[in-house]
């Protein structure tokens, strides 16, 4: 009886998660075994052709472009948010939640206004611009707004704070005397960063990186904006395909592919720090 | 002097206006067991860091082999530390945690092999090489975190609280273990403890600190039999205190007991003092002794090996612990209420100011 009770307590959320979420993918799902209609629509008969379209050459490179904008993102996020949380934990320990607080401030406000800020910053006008004239350079300045550089700028910019609190859990949880311990034994400062200290938290990286390409690689209105246009990523295409190309079932068949490369990656994820965690609980 | 390994000369540590170590000396000895005796708060702990390259002395020098050390890193000590929480890699296997220190030194992959294995029989663990800390019990890790420490056969080990989280028995067991490796390896061994029956049991000498400063050091011997202040007697094993009064040079409690003992220096006319004495050596009778004191029996516990008496008294505010071992007991049955004189010599007996 006793085992029944954690069931009664998830059903409101399970419900909630089959209607809106289960059942609208299974929907979406059926929808890449059709084909479009000749205008617009859907054409009701089972195929493979839509979900094949999804591996021609045109849109499969649209694909590794978004891994490799995303893998950017996540990495060079997972770089300056690891330092960042490293900082934060080396910090007296009545200052660190503060510090968090601060670093997760921007979550607090609006995505797209904080998008919409990075266009003020690399305009052609902006502030950058201003500053680099300011300083008196007055030649040619290379275009910053507009290009893919700057759609990665904005990624790692929005999805930093998830990359530092991610990196931040473990490093505040390890035992000082472990890094002294290795110190001790004759490892110098940067051997025991790179033999104890960052193997014991390289879940949280992971766990960051993973954060990051998977809102990264799905992400429509950061390259709509920063991007303008110029190039095309995985949401883009979704997006046109529902709302201008009138095409649902090939927009249904990319959405799928999408999230089976998403969820392929958050299980490898969650296995790989299960596996991590579970390992320091037993420790402890 | 020659055999004098690690000198302390004068070391003060400062956090703020704060001294955690308030100038402390100590000379210790090339392969001595020696123990750091103190409760929390005494600057044990602090000593201990900055024998290891923790800390750094406000002021004051550490001397190994005559050079000083102070600033050298601890990655470039000849010493090794054994924490406290014993701080093993959790993501390394049992012979990698062993080998880790070696691998620092760049000795090579073969010698490595050879030390790792020589060192995993010393501690009874070759069987576990393979394991992760997580998957060994207490007494294992604290070998593992010992040969781990030991395998770069450093200079001096320090130890810090090495039993503290071990159950009584295993704790037991380890005393002599790290005796036995100690005289084994033959490296000097400065453990850190609040356990005093721990620090008597292992060390050849103890030093005593108290509020960061050194209270004594002496052999276990010494320092039980001759504590030099009021508060090493408390501190160490179990110690009867009766106030007296210095007059005309005797010592005499308020009930006009007069007790015979030698009078520390500075004790004056008029001025309070303790007399302090031990449990087992109170006999039972006035006559076997020069001081005596008659109670009432409060209470009797029995342990087997020696039978213990509380008696109140008028010589004391708490009741006097009186030792009787098995033969001087006799089997006799002591009742609540009943009165009993016991006495002990004056060579038994120390004084303290009060």
């Amino acid at each position: 009886m006793a085992d029944r009770k954690p069931l009664y307590l998830m059903s409101p959320a399970l419900a909630w998660l089959t209607a809106f979420m289960v059942v609208p993918c299974l929907l979406v799902l059926a929808l890449a075994f059709f084909r479009r209609g000749i205008y617009g629509g859907i054409e009701y008969t089972f195929t493979f052709e839509t979900i094949a379209l999804v591996f021609d050459p045109l849109y499969a490179s649209i694909f590794l472009k978004s891994a490799v904008i995303a893998g950017l993102a996540g990495l060079i996020a997972s770089v300056i948010g690891y330092a960042a949380a490293y900082a934060i934990a080396s910090m007296p320990a009545r200052h660190q939640p503060m510090l968090l607080f601060f670093a997760v401030l921007p979550f607090w406000s609006n995505y797209l206004v904080r998008t919409y800020a990075w266009i003020v910053l690399l305009n052609r006008e902006g502030l950058i611009t201003a500053i680099a004239r300011g300083l008196g350079y007055d030649g040619e300045l290379p275009r910053l707004l507009y290009t893919e550089s700057a759609v990665v700028v904005g990624l790692v910019y929005n999805y930093l704070p998830f990359v530092i609190l991610a990196c931040y859990a473990p490093l505040s949880r390890l035992n000082p005397e472990i890094a002294e311990a290795s110190r001790d034994l004759g490892g110098s400062a940067w051997t025991t960063f790179r033999r104890i200290t960052l193997p014991m938290t390289a879940p949280g990286i992971a766990t960051g990186f993973v954060f990051v390409f998977v809102l990264s690689i799905g992400n429509f209105v950061t390259p709509a904006l920063l991007g303008g246009g110029q190039f095309q990523m995985i949401g883009n295409l979704v997006y046109a395909q529902f709302l201008t190309a009138n095409d649902w079932p090939f927009g249904a068949a990319l959405s799928m592919v999408l999230i089976a490369i998403m969820m392929g990656l958050l299980t490898l994820q969650t296995f790989v720090t299960e596996r991590a965690s579970g390992a320091r609980a037993r420790e402890t | 002097m020659s055999d004098v390994l690690l000198s302390i000369r004068n070391v003060q540590k400062f956090y703020g206006r704060l001294a955690a170590v308030g100038g402390v000396s100590l000379d210790i000895r090339d392969n001595e067991f020696f123990a750091l005796l103190g409760a929390s708060g005494s600057g044990k702990t602090t000593l201990l860091r900055m024998l290891a390259g923790f800390e750094t002395p406000t002021s004051g020098a550490i001397l190994l082999d005559g050079q000083d050390v102070s600033a050298v890193p601890p990655n470039h000590r000849p010493v090794n530390l054994m924490f406290q929480s014993y701080a093993l890699f959790p993501h390394m296997t049992v012979a990698q945690n062993i080998a880790y220190g070696l691998e620092m030194d760049r000795m090579p992959r073969s010698e490595i092999r050879t030390r790792v294995d020589e060192m995993l029989e010393v501690i009874q663990l070759s069987h576990l090489s393979g394991r992760k800390p997580e998957q060994l019990s207490g007494g294992q890790r604290q070998r593992v975190a010992l040969a781990r420490a030991l395998v770069k056969r450093p200079r001096v080990l320090l130890l810090d609280e090495p039993l503290g989280a071990l159950d009584k028995k295993l704790r037991g067991e380890m005393q002599l273990e790290l005796k036995r490796i100690q005289d084994e390896f033959g490296i000097t061994f400065i453990v850190v403890t609040h356990d005093q029956e721990e620090a008597l049991v292992m060390a050849d000498r103890v030093a005593i600190l108290k509020d960061g400063l050194l209270l004594q050091c002496g052999t276990p011997h010494e320092i039980y039999e001759h504590p030099e202040s009021r508060f090493a007697a408390d501190f160490i094993g179990v110690m009867n205190f009766l106030p007296v009064r210095v007059q005309g040079g005797r010592l005499v409690a308020e009930n006009g007991n007069v007790f015979k003992g030698a009078l520390p220096n500075g004790l004056g006319e008029g001025d309070e003092a303790v007399v302090a004495v031990r449990p087992e050596r109170l006999r039972l009778g006035a006559s076997d002794g020069d001081n005596s004191l008659t109670g009432r029996v409060a209470a009797t516990a029995y342990h087997g090996l020696d039978l213990q008496l509380h008696l109140d008294t008028p010589n004391s505010p708490g009741p006097v612990l009186v030792r009787l071992t098995a033969d001087a007991a006799e089997g006799r049955v002591y009742r609540e209420g009943e009165e009993v004189t016991v006495g002990w010599s004056a060579r038994d007996t120390r004084v303290f100011p009060a």
